[in-house]
């Protein structure tokens, strides 16, 4: 099986640029037509556990699909899935490991129904070891799956940590969402996440583009605490491919979500940490909106019952819709400027 | 994407290089805030050594971007405002335009609290303003570099260009209101002044450069006409800290860690400079018993 890189390119600046073709893994499963795919992939991480990626991944998913879209939540913490629970629904019978063991061929053959208009369900409670971890193969071919799914957004709930599976589901979406709550701990778990996925992305880049021997001679003796640096020395030796580069590196744009805010201090924190990444690290982030810590949120979840349902009123439930809309603008801008 | 280094002043507080002072100062403020050691938001993601490289250039910036004369010094410098028919970047040999009337607002040195002291003096900063002979003010006025230099805005020193320029190479400037003593340092690094200030007809006005006590913030607060309720409301500061920093309760105070974020809220609140404020509120703490009488 090739190791190859799972990776969204973005296409080169300008006509100047003759790099190799982007080797397009974008086809669908068994000769479906390509553009048959999930037209948006979100992907909620965040390196800690417990500040809420389910939470959001599931509400998210429901303002999407109370404003028409037709979502798929797909539980990708492999391991630790608990997604259903969230939804208030009982372990579906079939789940993400029918699927990875091949019990079933579509991914669609595991999607649950939840209840709740337009949204769909892929579990990943996982009894079975093998299937919560996947292999290389397994896991290209899940991304594959779901990227040709039928909808009009795949909502990706991963795991903790900084494993490969993880910042492999991360990159290739087209919004990769960062949660973060206001703590030293999750701040630090948050920064090593989304650090590692981009040195994961400048990998994937310099292996599609043939750049790991010039990566490796600049990389070599030298330790790179950031981006500009990296750029800046690979420009020095050929300008051409550090242009390309900088392009594709650029394209990493994390969306940001802080959650459990008590003060205003903490909801400024969104704009702190946006800042503070481009300052230290020149790249940049989005700032979605902070979610309110709010006891409505545990009641619910007490409960099984998502907050979006049970208390759309309350102020999780209101940042909740101001996220769900921010991202559908930026999609709707998206569409407008590439309507490829 | 430059290097924190590369970057300008402007764009290290992140602003645009013809942002008006009051701007200027509000983005050091964010920027020290947002940057600076003890930020949540920097955590585990810049090293030390970028840390503290970024506060010094904040510091700088406040030194540099909210002295007028240092200002325009700098700004023609870095080219941003080409006014001058040379737009070398370095320094013009010749010294074309002294900005004269800059030196006015200067503070009272001696009034300025000593903390102010250790910032940005910069390793490169000529230190002949103290060791140079007085001039008369005629030949400094057409002979004498640019004024007083500032941190970091030195890359030629000045006696690289008296040679080819000058009766007279000491660089002094040439309005030095107060007279004959050391040519204070501080001058130089301490354009903080409580006269940024906004400060509405009628309101309490502060002296200058004094040490912020308790006492003086509850007449601050007061001159406003804001409750302690109303403080502990908009600030979110309770009314337990608020009444204990007003009465200079110092055992009673958070740790200062906490105890800065409060003040400069507060301060903020008065409209004062934040971290002035609680700069100077925090030394007044550390040494202990200077003023305490509410205990």
């Amino acid at each position: 099986m090739g190791d190859g890189p799972i990776l969204k390119l973005v296409q080169p600046p300008g006509p100047a640029t003759e790099s190799p073709p982007p080797p397009a893994t974008r086809g669908g499963p068994r000769g479906k037509r390509a553009d048959q795919r999930a037209k948006r992939i979100l992907s909620i991480g965040g390196g800690k556990g417990g500040i809420g990626k389910s939470l959001i991944s599931a509400n998210l998913a429901i303002a999407l699909a109370r404003r028409g879209k037709r979502v798929v939540l797909i539980d990708a913490d492999l391991g630790g899935a608990n997604l259903h629970t969230t939804l208030g629904l009982d372990l579906p019978r079939r789940t993400l490991s029918d699927f990875i063991l091949r019990k079933v061929e579509r991914l669609e053959d595991v999607v649950s129904p939840t209840g709740i208009e337009n949204l769909g369900l892929v579990s990943g409670a996982l009894d079975n070891l093998e299937a919560a971890t996947p292999k290389h193969a397994q896991k290209v071919r899940l991304l594959r799956h779901v990227q040709a799914l039928d909808v009009d957004y795949a909502i990706l709930d991963l795991g903790a940590g900084t494993h490969t599976n993880v910042l492999d589901f991360f990159l290739i979406s087209d919004h990769g969402i960062l949660a973060l709550i206001p703590e030293p701990t999750a701040v630090e778990n948050a920064y090593r996440f989304v650090k590692a996925a981009f040195w994961r992305r400048v990998r994937n880049v310099s292996q599609v583009f043939g750049y790991e021997a010039l990566l490796r001679g600049v990389m070599d003796g030298a330790s790179f605490r950031s981006p500009v640096e990296l750029v800046a020395t690979v420009v020095e030796r050929d300008p051409e491919a550090g242009a390309n580069l900088a392009h594709q590196l650029a394209a990493f744009r994390p969306r940001l979500v802080v959650n459990q805010v008590r003060s205003p201090q903490d909801a400024e924190m969104g704009h702190a940490v946006v800042a503070a990444w481009r300052k230290y690290f020149g790249l940049e982030m989005e700032f979605l909106g902070a979610i309110d810590y709010d006891d409505e949120m545990w009641r619910a979840v007490r409960h099984r019952r998502p907050l979006l349902i049970e208390r759309p009123d309350a102020p999780a439930g209101r940042a909740f819709e101001r996220i769900a809309e921010r991202l559908l603008l930026a999609d709707a801008a998206g569409l407008a400027a590439d309507p490829a | 994407m430059k290097r924190l280094s590369d970057q300008t002043l402007y764009e290290i507080i992140e602003i645009s290089a013809d942002a008006p002072k009051e701007e200027v100062e509000r983005a050091c403020d964010r920027a020290a805030a947002t940057y600076g050691a003890g930020s949540l938001a920097t955590y585990t993601l810049a090293s030390a050594e970028e840390t503290a490289l970024l506060s010094s250039r904040i510091e700088e910036a406040r030194a540099v971007l909210l002295d007028p004369g240092a200002r325009a010094r700098y700004d023609e410098r870095i080219g941003v405002r080409p006014a001058t028919p040379s737009p070398e970047p370095d320094r013009p040999p010749g010294p074309t335009l002294v900005p004269t009337p800059a030196r006015a607002p200067w503070p009272l040195p001696e009034a300025e609290p000593t903390t102010d002291q250790p910032r940005p003096i910069s390793p490169g900063l000529p230190v002949v303003a103290q060791s140079s002979p007085p001039v008369e003010p005629g030949a400094a006025a057409t002979a004498g570099p640019p004024q007083t230099p500032l941190a970091g805005l030195a890359p030629a020193p000045p006696a690289a260009s008296a040679p080819s320029t000058a009766p007279a190479p000491a660089p002094i400037p040439l309005t030095v209101p107060a007279a004959p003593g050391p040519i204070a340092l501080t001058r130089t690094v301490a354009p903080i002044l409580l006269d940024r200030e906004v400060v509405a007809p009628g309101e309490l006005t502060v002296p200058d450069g004094s040490a912020w006590t308790g006492e003086m913030l509850r007449r601050v607060r007061e001159s406003r006409g804001i409750t302690v309720q109303q403080m502990a409301e908009r600030t979110r500061i309770t009314r337990h800290h608020l009444e204990n920093i007003e009465q200079d309760r110092f055992t009673a105070l958070p740790a200062p860690v906490y105890l800065r974020g409060i003040i400069v809220s507060l301060a903020r609140e008065l409209r004062l400079d934040g971290q002035k404020v609680a700069r100077s509120y925090l030394d007044r703490m550390g040494a202990g018993t200077d003023g305490q009488p509410g205990r």
